[in-house]
Order: C-alpha cells, then sequence, then structure tokens
C-alpha cells in the first residue's frame, strides 16, 4: 500500500525527499501519492520516489504573496516537468526560465521545510 | 444529452456590485435587493412565494460573514419559507453550478418555478485575508502550500500560453480596456468608467500625465500582481447579488410573452492541481462543457452572437474565447486587439464589462451572466444593447478550471 497521506507528502519533504507512487495496473506515476489512480482505477498503488530533477514548464514572479510567502516577496513559483514523466509545483530561485533545467532544493522555513527548484 | 422539458428564464435581478457602496449590509440584504429586482422584471407580475425551490450560489460565508447554511437564511429573508433550499459551492463557479442545478430540477419533473441566486459579500476581509480565502479554491496542500496564489495559477497559464503561442501582454491589456469601456455603460458595474478615465483620476492625485490608456497600464501606477498579470489584469474585490427565476414552459407562459430560453447547458471537471494537466494553456473543462451546451441547443460555436465568459483575469477572457471555440487556440488575444471582441465587433464578449469592469463578487458572477443574457436577448441592456441578438452563453469557472459550467440562452 502506498504512502498516500498529504501529511507522509510533507514529511518527504522534510527529509528532502519526493515521494509520490506508481500503478501498478497501468504504470501511471503520481506525484503526490494517491489511493485510487486518476487514469485506470486501480488501487494497487505502489511508493515511488522522484529525484527532483526536470524542467520549468511554467513560471510566474508573485508580487502580491499569501502572508506566509511574505518574507521572500516577490518569489518566483512554477510547474515542473520531472523527468520521469510527472509533474509539480514548487517555488523558485535563481529565476530559471520557462525550458530551463532544475533541481529540487528545500528551503528551511521554521520547522518544516518548503520545496524549491534552482537551476541544474 | 437533452433537457425533457422547455424551461424559461421569467425574469432577472442584480444589485450594482461593488467595492464600497454594499458597506453596510450583509449578504441577506444583497441577496433581498436583487431578488425584489428579478421577482418586479416579471411581465405580469411575480411573488416570490410562488417559487417551488431556491438554489444558491456562494462562495465563502463562512469566511467572509462567519455565516454557513446560507441557502435556508436567503430564503427565510424574501420570504419563501418553506420550499427547499440549498446552496452551491463550486468556487467562482458556485452560482453557475447553481443554474445548472435549478434547470435540472425543473427537468426533472420535480418543480415548476424555481429561484436561482448567487451573493458574495468580500469586503468584510482586508485584501490579505480576501487573498488567502480566493487560494482555498486552489489545493490547499499541493499549489498553495508550494507558494501558489490565485493569481499566480493563472498567471502561470497565461505564461505558458505565451511561451506557445506568442500572445503578448498588450493584448491582454486590450482586453482590459475594452471591458471597461463596457462597463462605463452598465449602471450595475464597479467601474463605470474607462481606465483613460480612471488615468487621469489617478494621474492627477500623482501629477503624472499619460498619453493614452497603455501608457497608463505600462506605468508604476499598474502594479504588477503575478508576472506577467498586473492590476489591471485582474477583477477586483466585490460585494453583490444577483437572481434570475426560471419557469417551465406551461408555467413560463402564465408570466411573460417574452421569456428567454434556457436552449442548451453544460458542465465538467478537472484535476484540481494545475500540475496534474498536460496542457495548461487551455481549460478543458471549459472545451467540454461548452460542447455538452452546443449539442444539446443543436448549434455551434459560430451561432453563439455574444458571451458573458469568465474573465477573472484578462488572460482567462483570452483562454475562454479559444476554449469556447470563437477563435482558434493562440488567437483570442490577436482577436480582442483587432476589436473583434468590442460591443461593434463580430463577437461581442462581456458586453456588460465582465468581471473587470463589472465585479465579481465571486458567488453572484454565474447569475450575473444570465441577467445580462436574459436583458440582452430581450432588448432591455440599454446602452450596451445589441441590435437583436438570437443567443447568448454564459461561462463560469471554479478557480483554474477545476469546475466550469456553460449556459446557452436563446430568445
Amino acid at each position: 500500500m502506498s504512502e498516500y497521506l498529504v501529511s507522509k507528502f510533507w514529511e518527504g519533504v522534510n527529509n528532502e525527499e519526493l515521494k509520490g507512487c506508481e500503478c501498478e495496473n497501468c504504470g501511471k506515476l503520481m506525484l503526490p501519492a494517491r489511493i485510487i489512480c486518476p487514469s485506470c482505477g486501480s488501487r494497487d498503488l505502489t511508493d515511488k520516489g522522484y529525484k527532483g530533477t526536470g524542467i520549468v514548464k511554467t513560471k510566474t514572479v508573485i508580487h502580491v504573496p499569501l502572508p506566509r510567502f511574505q518574507d521572500m516577496s516577490p518569489h518566483g513559483v512554477g510547474i515542473i516537468d520531472l523527468d520521469e514523466g510527472v509533474s509539480i509545483s514548487g517555488l523558485l530561485v535563481g529565476d530559471p526560465e520557462i525550458g530551463q533545467r532544475v533541481k529540487a532544493v528545500y528551503l528551511e522555513d521554521g520547522e518544516k521545510k518548503l520545496l524549491a527548484f534552482k537551476p541544474a | 444529452m437533452s433537457l425533457s422539458r422547455k424551461i424559461a428564464v421569467i425574469g432577472a435581478g442584480m444589485t450594482r456590485f461593488h467595492h464600497k457602496v454594499h458597506a453596510d449590509k450583509q449578504s441577506r440584504e444583497m441577496f433581498t435587493e436583487a431578488s425584489i429586482e428579478a421577482a418586479g422584471s416579471v411581465d405580469n407580475g411575480f411573488d416570490l412565494k410562488d417559487a417551488d425551490a431556491l438554489y444558491l450560489g456562494y462562495f465563502s460565508s463562512d469566511n467572509f460573514e462567519k455565516q454557513a447554511h446560507t441557502s435556508a437564511l436567503m430564503a427565510d429573508w424574501i420570504g419563501v419559507n418553506p420550499i427547499p433550499t440549498a446552496r452551491v459551492e463550486a468556487a467562482c463557479a458556485s452560482s453557475g453550478v447553481a443554474m445548472n442545478m435549478g434547470i435540472m430540477s425543473i427537468a426533472s419533473g420535480l418543480y415548476d418555478v424555481v429561484i436561482v441566486g448567487g451573493v458574495e459579500k468580500m469586503r468584510t476581509l482586508g485584501t490579505g485575508d480576501v487573498t488567502n480565502t480566493l487560494a482555498m479554491a486552489a489545493d490547499a496542500s499541493y499549489e498553495v502550500a508550494m507558494g501558489f496564489t490565485f493569481p499566480g495559477l493563472y498567471a502561470a497559464m497565461t505564461a505558458a500560453h505565451f511561451h506557445k503561442y506568442g500572445s503578448k501582454w498588450e493584448q491582454l491589456a486590450d482586453i482590459a480596456i475594452k471591458n471597461h469601456e463596457n462597463g462605463k455603460l452598465n449602471p450595475k458595474a464597479q467601474y463605470q468608467e474607462t481606465i483613460m478615465d480612471i488615468a487621469l483620476k489617478l494621474g492627477a492625485r500623482k501629477g503624472l500625465t499619460f498619453s493614452d490608456e497603455m501608457d497608463f497600464l505600462r506605468s508604476d501606477l499598474n502594479a504588477m500582481v503575478a508576472e506577467p498579470l498586473r492590476l489591471f489584469d485582474c477583477c477586483p474585490i466585490s460585494d453583490g447579488a444577483a437572481t434570475v427565476i426560471l419557469a417551465s414552459e406551461e408555467v413560463a407562459k402564465k408570466y411573460t410573452d417574452t421569456p428567454v430560453w434556457v436552449a442548451g447547458i453544460g458542465q465538467a471537471s478537472d484535476t484540481m492541481a494545475l500540475h496534474d494537466r498536460d496542457d495548461i494553456t487551455s481549460l478543458k473543462a471549459t472545451r467540454i462543457a461548452s460542447r455538452q451546451a452546443y449539442d444539446m441547443a443543436g448549434i455551434n460555436a459560430g451561432d453563439i452572437n455574444f458571451a458573458c465568459v469568465h474573465d477573472c483575469f484578462t488572460s482567462a477572457e483570452m483562454m475562454a474565447t479559444e476554449d469556447l471555440g470563437f477563435f482558434k487556440p493562440g488567437e483570442g488575444g490577436k482577436a480582442a486587439s483587432e476589436g473583434r471582441t468590442a460591443l461593434g465587433g463580430d463577437k461581442p464578449i462581456n458586453t456588460d464589462g465582465g468581471l473587470k469592469a463589472k465585479g465579481h463578487p465571486v458567488g453572484a458572477t454565474g447569475v450575473a451572466m444570465v441577467v445580462e443574457a436574459f436583458k440582452q436577448l430581450r432588448g432591455e441592456a440599454g446602452a450596451h444593447q445589441l441590435g437583436d441578438p438570437s443567443y447568448g452563453l454564459a461561462h463560469n469557472v471554479g478557480a483554474a478550471g477545476a469546475t466550469v459550467s456553460v449556459q446557452v440562452y436563446g430568445r
């Protein structure tokens, strides 16, 4: 059984790991993990870790941030197409452009870490 | 798919949408005001007690007013107990979905007359708390926790659209300019002024002069929100309410000789998180919902004479006009810059000023679009009336497209 809980994903981020899952039936990759495969409906999902390398699919720089991100404003955020074939949102540091290669970095933010990507 | 009975809109009303004029009012007072206007618009008169059920769109009463159970509250305040009520929450598509539910409830044969309303009281909170509340419409755990705001998600889609198609911010600015021109002609709009009117007013205050709208929109007074979206690419924070009255064909005849017919409806969902979609330059749910509505109406996109599309951001209007099939993918911005979506264009979009200029009290927007369609199709839209339209479309989007509702209305 996959570790699908939201809390497990963020526990992984705190340990500098990207934890998702893979469907044993159709091979679909998921990040974060889920309980039901959205492609084929199977519940036969197993844990899969992701390396955290990929390219920037899209990005923005946020000038009116949520209160939690006020201290780092203006800050980059985007969607990353990971090399394994899934995508995830994350903060951007070092201002990478769309199409640029990036790798995951884990930013200290009090007790919890934040997921970010910087130019590889 | 088809509706098993013909269903008409027989009345429609709304408050002005505004950030200040409703300061002393709660949602209940605004909703009552809109409902009284809707009842008054029914040609042969209408008693709100004639309704069999009430559906209400209200996104976040819990946060904005510390009030839940708002459909029962509204029914109580407009004096229609004991009819059944339900509140629909689908982010910014709350009342577009409530419309579809009201339509389906009559199509089911259960009811003959249904009130559908939408309301949002937003100006109880400061901008930071409003930003937090709107962000709740995105995936709190996997998007908002990553640093995305709600405008940030649309900015990310916009950047992808620019990258893929070469569309430009200047095209978005043309959409904002056009929607303010339309809003100036709509007495219910929050901003009844062109962007040049605003540029002159703000410029005078700051000792600055601007040669034209674009000069102002490129200035620091048009602050960056989430690149490439600036303040005037974003709809405002608004209070307001809207109400429409629906009736089955047999019953509608009693109330009016000039009903507006529901020609077709559609609705679709998509992944909550933007990052789980293959194409982020388009809303798949808009494409699916609109094709359902066109098929039900027996028409195609080319037959639509005007549309109220969900322009929570200028780029959302650009993408919507492509996804609804009015323009080819990547050509929505160009069409706007060419004036094709203006009141005098071949495909007028957001004739009432859209969310940008009319305002966007989140839960009221889907029904307010129907108010505009009702008025346009009856020739009652006043200064922004089009010449004799046959079909109008309402397109309401929840957050970044995880919910989309569409209706086509006809005469």
